[in-house]
């Protein structure tokens, strides 16, 4: 008992005491506490946020987002961004010709050229690993999604195809397209940042010829020096990427070509407890943290803390996709396999009149409110806010039991109501915006008839994506995120029949094709918004997946934190930042 | 002594085999889908999902799984750990000396207190002594470790500003990470007082101080309770009347003659909380945002990195083999009547 005599004398004047008066801890580190570590930091790599902030504050692609715009481009590496208007994109809008930066020095002192920009280029589209970000520039320069054919080999032509497709001329990079692709320049300013072809090379990477492509084709995630080390031309340099304490730390770049940055440091960390991060913050050790809408309110009234609320996004999260025939064999979750009140048949959805009822089912608001404490919209559609083509008049299906009732007893020829259904809703565990959705869902729509059952299941991730991948959810509900702030970036995975969603809702349409396709070749902006609209009619038309809620978010940071500016389609964003603009400050 | 350990230290491989073995079998259950779903975590990657399974060998019988998995073992090399996103020896030699220290600065205090805890609550029972060390092990053992984790992390770090979370204060992290700082064992308290380097000792070991405290409330609560039966057992044998009536002292009697005895029970139960705590203790690294071996083993299992998982699972083993051993030899230690066959 003496021995927690004292401890217990603190702790009791410690709850007493008052919360000391806020100085600026740390005043030349930001310390970023996050949920998640990077995977990689190599720029042919990473898909996943964590690593996307922290490459874009090492490296730099050719263009940058101007503050917050996301359609405003500034150059980087590139001297100029190119368009019709200073004729640095031909007419026929195949054509690019980007001049570099002189002057570019990378982390290691050495100077950065127009090769380093067409290897670096050249590197992100061939390194092409499974599931990787290649694909958005080989699509556009290339016109095909990967280097490989159907049985794993490297396609014969990849490299020759990509070496025509980029090219140096003098102090220009010079991009060859097969067809016009509008969002090229929004790509570039997220994707591909510039490496050194010396430094890869001295480092046992790749050495940019043809002849040794086979060897990084597909490659392994450690296998190359890019993976935990880097030699960018950006604000920060990697000082130490330290997967055992799950935090990577970057040093100011005091040789970057603008005026170095304010901060010294800066720390990104993944402390998993959100908790634990809460304390952080409020203790000044962390500056910023991830926190959802759940934790706003141990959040709010932090003293030296300040939470900025409403900030855009552009995402669809959560959607439910709706299966039009799902996969019978072994399938768990269609019960019966019939309309006979104990099940559904494989193609359920495949109905209108189902899936309206199921629209039309749907507490939106009830939704917004209760996941989001009402910072949000409704969703209009497959094109977010925010977006070209966005239609914020386009006709929505409100929460209307009525409606939902007269439909599903027209569906089936009236037997989904005569004879209900049953059948399983699956979300992945930790995710609660899903869970929500499924519980809402299911509440409405068995209000309806009692004949109306949906087994709400939480799952973990392997075991939903496994059912997903078999066809075998006949609803999924997953979401989407920008790579790159144009429309067709939503419109094709989530419309087009060759769409990441389409082809495991099988949902098929010729006419969202057409769409899709001519909004893509479109370059006058107007005649594209147009296409949109029209494709989000046919969407609603179609019924193909419930989007509830164009999503808003928060950042809780601390109040010395200055210069931070939210552009919603920096990744991470609003918690992961571009640094260079950031200080420190009361 | 010395066959008795080589007898047990050839148990070993037979123990990896059947460790390893179960667990490859386990995960056959799961389909190749499920299992690339460690290297297919965003929506945008699904379309790939089938190349990764043939790039990862996903679709391979299990006996050739498991048999390259053996051949890599075989030549020291346990695999690429996808969720440390280091090979898996890396891994562990990274993660283990945390949860040594962390094992070490728990289970000295542990033992001490859950001893003389015990050993109190017997020789005063139905005494206040008793009723208290009865409260302690009741509201140890039923209060969730990651409530009593936060509540300490609010009360001495949000409130106090005295122990923080993580494994070392941010100055300390520039530090032990600079050319100034060698790493000489791995292990932070070793390796500060090798550099002559207290602050780094004393910042560690500040940190050490609430999860190892969380620890030790949770678990000295079931040494406490079990020292308690075994002492009251011990107490009312004959042995200890005849102690009594021979006029020893009562201390003498109770350290002496029942203690010694009652701690067969005890030294069992302590070798299986010491490899517990060394196989990692997942919620209080968790909370604490301290770096060891539990946070990543469990991690592992929940996205389905097998070299993670059978790596963490080796460990597991090889420090079960050891504690047992241990804990036989100390029973003869303990109780001299028990002789090591």
């Amino acid at each position: 008992m003496k021995l927690f005599r004292p401890v217990l004398c603190l702790s009791l004047a410690g709850l007493g005491a008052r919360p000391a008066v806020a100085e600026v801890k740390n005043p030349d580190t930001y310390t970023y506490a996050t949920i998640s570590d990077a995977d990689s930091v190599d720029p042919a790599w990473p898909y996943d946020v964590a690593s996307h902030v922290l490459i874009l504050n090492i490296y730099e692609p050719l263009f940058t987002y101007s503050g917050a715009s996301i359609q405003k481009l500034l150059p980087l590496i590139a001297a100029r961004v190119p368009s019709r208007a200073n004729g640095l994109i031909s007419a026929d809008g195949r054509t690019y010709t980007i001049p570099i930066r002189k002057g570019v020095l990378f982390h290691d002192g050495t100077p950065m050229t127009p090769e380093d920009v067409r290897y670096s280029l050249m590197r992100f589209m061939l390194f092409d690993r499974d599931a990787g970000p290649s694909p958005l520039l080989l699509q556009p320069l290339l016109g095909y999604p990967t280097t490989r054919d159907d049985s794993g080999r490297l396609k014969p032509n990849a490299y020759k195809d990509a070496a025509r497709a980029v090219e140096v001329r003098g102090n220009n990079v010079i991009l060859r397209l097969p067809a016009p692709f509008s969002p090229l320049p929004t790509i570039l300013a997220m994707w591909a940042p510039v490496v050194s072809k010396r430094w890869a090379i001295q480092n046992g990477d790749w050495d940019g010829t043809e002849a040794t492509l086979p060897k990084f084709n597909n490659f392994k995630k450690e296998s190359t020096p890019f993976f935990e080390r880097a030699n960018g031309t950006g604000p920060f340099m990697l000082e130490r990427w330290d997967r055992k304490n799950k935090e990577a730390v970057l040093l100011r770049n005091d040789r970057y070509w603008r005026k170095p940055a304010a901060l010294k440091r800066v720390i990104i960390r993944a402390v998993p407890e959100f908790g634990t991060r809460k304390l952080m913050l409020e203790a000044g050790d962390a500056d910023n943290i991830t926190a959802d809408w759940d934790n706003l309110g141990q959040l709010q009234n932090l003293p030296g803390v300040e939470i900025i609320k409403d900030l855009s996004s552009i995402e669809e999260n959560p959607v439910a996709f709706f299966t039009f025939h799902v996969n019978a064999a072994g399938n768990p979750y269609i019960g019966s396999g019939k309309l006979d009140g104990n099940g559904i048949p494989p193609d359920f959805f495949s109905d209108k009149d189902v899936r309206k009822g199921f629209a039309y089912a749907f507490d939106y608001q009830g939704y917004i409110q209760g996941t989001f404490r009402g910072h949000g919209t409704q969703g209009t559609g497959c094109i977010p806010k925010g977006l070209l083509g966005h239609n914020p008049g386009q006709k929505t299906y409100a929460y209307d039991l009525a409606l939902a009732r007269e439909h599903f007893k027209k569906a089936w020829g009236g037997r989904v109501w005569e004879n209900g259904f049953e059948f399983s809703l699956l979300y992945n565990s930790g995710n609660t915006p899903r869970e929500n959705f499924c519980q809402i869902l299911k509440r409405q729509v068995e209000s309806l008839n009692p004949k109306f059952k949906i087994d709400v299941r939480v799952v973990e991730w392997p075991t939903f994506l496994d059912g997903m991948d078999h066809s075998r959810l006949p609803i999924f509900i997953l979401g989407w995120e920008a790579d790159y702030p144009d429309p067709h970036d939503f419109a094709f995975p989530l419309m087009h029949s060759k769409g990441n969603y389409p082809v495991d809702q099988k949902y098929s349409n010729p006419e969202a094709d057409r769409l899709v396709e001519a909004a893509l070749a479109e370059t006058n902006p107007e005649k594209r918004k147009a296409l949109y609209y029209k494709l989000q009619a046919l969407e609603f038309e179609d019924a193909l997946h419930i989007v509830p809620i164009d999503r808003l978010m928060y950042r809780a940071q601390r109040t010395w934190v200055k210069g931070w500016t939210h552009n919603p389609i920096f990744p991470d964003s609003p918690w992961g930042a571009y640094y260079y603009p950031i200080h420190k400050s009361e | 002594m010395l066959r008795f350990i080589g007898r047990r230290l050839a148990l070993l491989p037979l123990v990896i085999v059947g460790v390893t073995a179960l667990l490859f079998a386990l995960l056959q259950f799961l389909s190749p889908e499920m299992r690339a779903a460690l290297y297919v975590r965003d929506p945008r990657q699904l379309a790939s999902l089938e190349a990764v399974i043939q790039k990862y060998h996903l679709r391979d019988p299990m006996p050739v799984q498991y048999w390259t998995w053996l051949k890599q073992l075989a030549h020291g090399d346990l695999g690429y750990s996808e969720t440390a996103k280091m090979p898996v020896s890396d891994a562990i030699r990274a993660f283990f000396p945390a949860t040594v220290e962390l094992a070490v600065a728990s289970f000295i205090p542990m033992m001490f207190f859950g001893i003389w805890l015990g050993t109190l609550s017997a020789v005063r029972k139905d005494k206040w002594a008793d009723h208290i060390s009865r409260f302690i092990a009741i509201t140890g053992y039923s209060l969730p470790t990651f409530v009593l984790g936060l509540l300490l992390l609010m009360i001495f770090y949000g409130r106090l500003k005295m122990f923080p979370p993580g494994r070392y204060s941010l100055d300390v992290d520039l530090l032990v990470h600079s050319p100034a700082f060698h790493s000489y064992t791995g292990f932070l308290l070793l390796d500060s007082l090798m550099n002559l380097r207290l602050d780094v000792f004393w910042d560690v070991s500040k940190h050490l101080v609430l999860p190892a405290l969380t620890l030790i409330y949770f678990e000295v609560a079931l040494l406490l309770r079990i020292t308690r039966s075994s002492m009251l057992e011990e107490l009312g044998k004959d042995y200890v009347r005849t102690a009594r009536a021979k006029g020893l002292r009562e201390r003498l009697v109770v350290i002496k003659h029942a203690r010694k005895n009652a701690m067969i029970p005890v030294v069992t139960l302590s070798s299986i909380l010491f490899t517990t705590l060394l196989g990692g203790v997942v919620i209080t690294e968790t909370v604490f945002d301290y770096p060891g071996i539990g946070r990543w083993g469990v991690n592992a299992a929940q996205q389905l990195d097998i070299p993670g998982v059978l790596g963490s699972a080796l460990l597991s083993a090889i420090l079960f083999v050891f504690a047992n051993m241990i804990s036989d030899i100390l029973y003869a230690f303990v109780d001299p009547r028990i002789r090591i066959q």
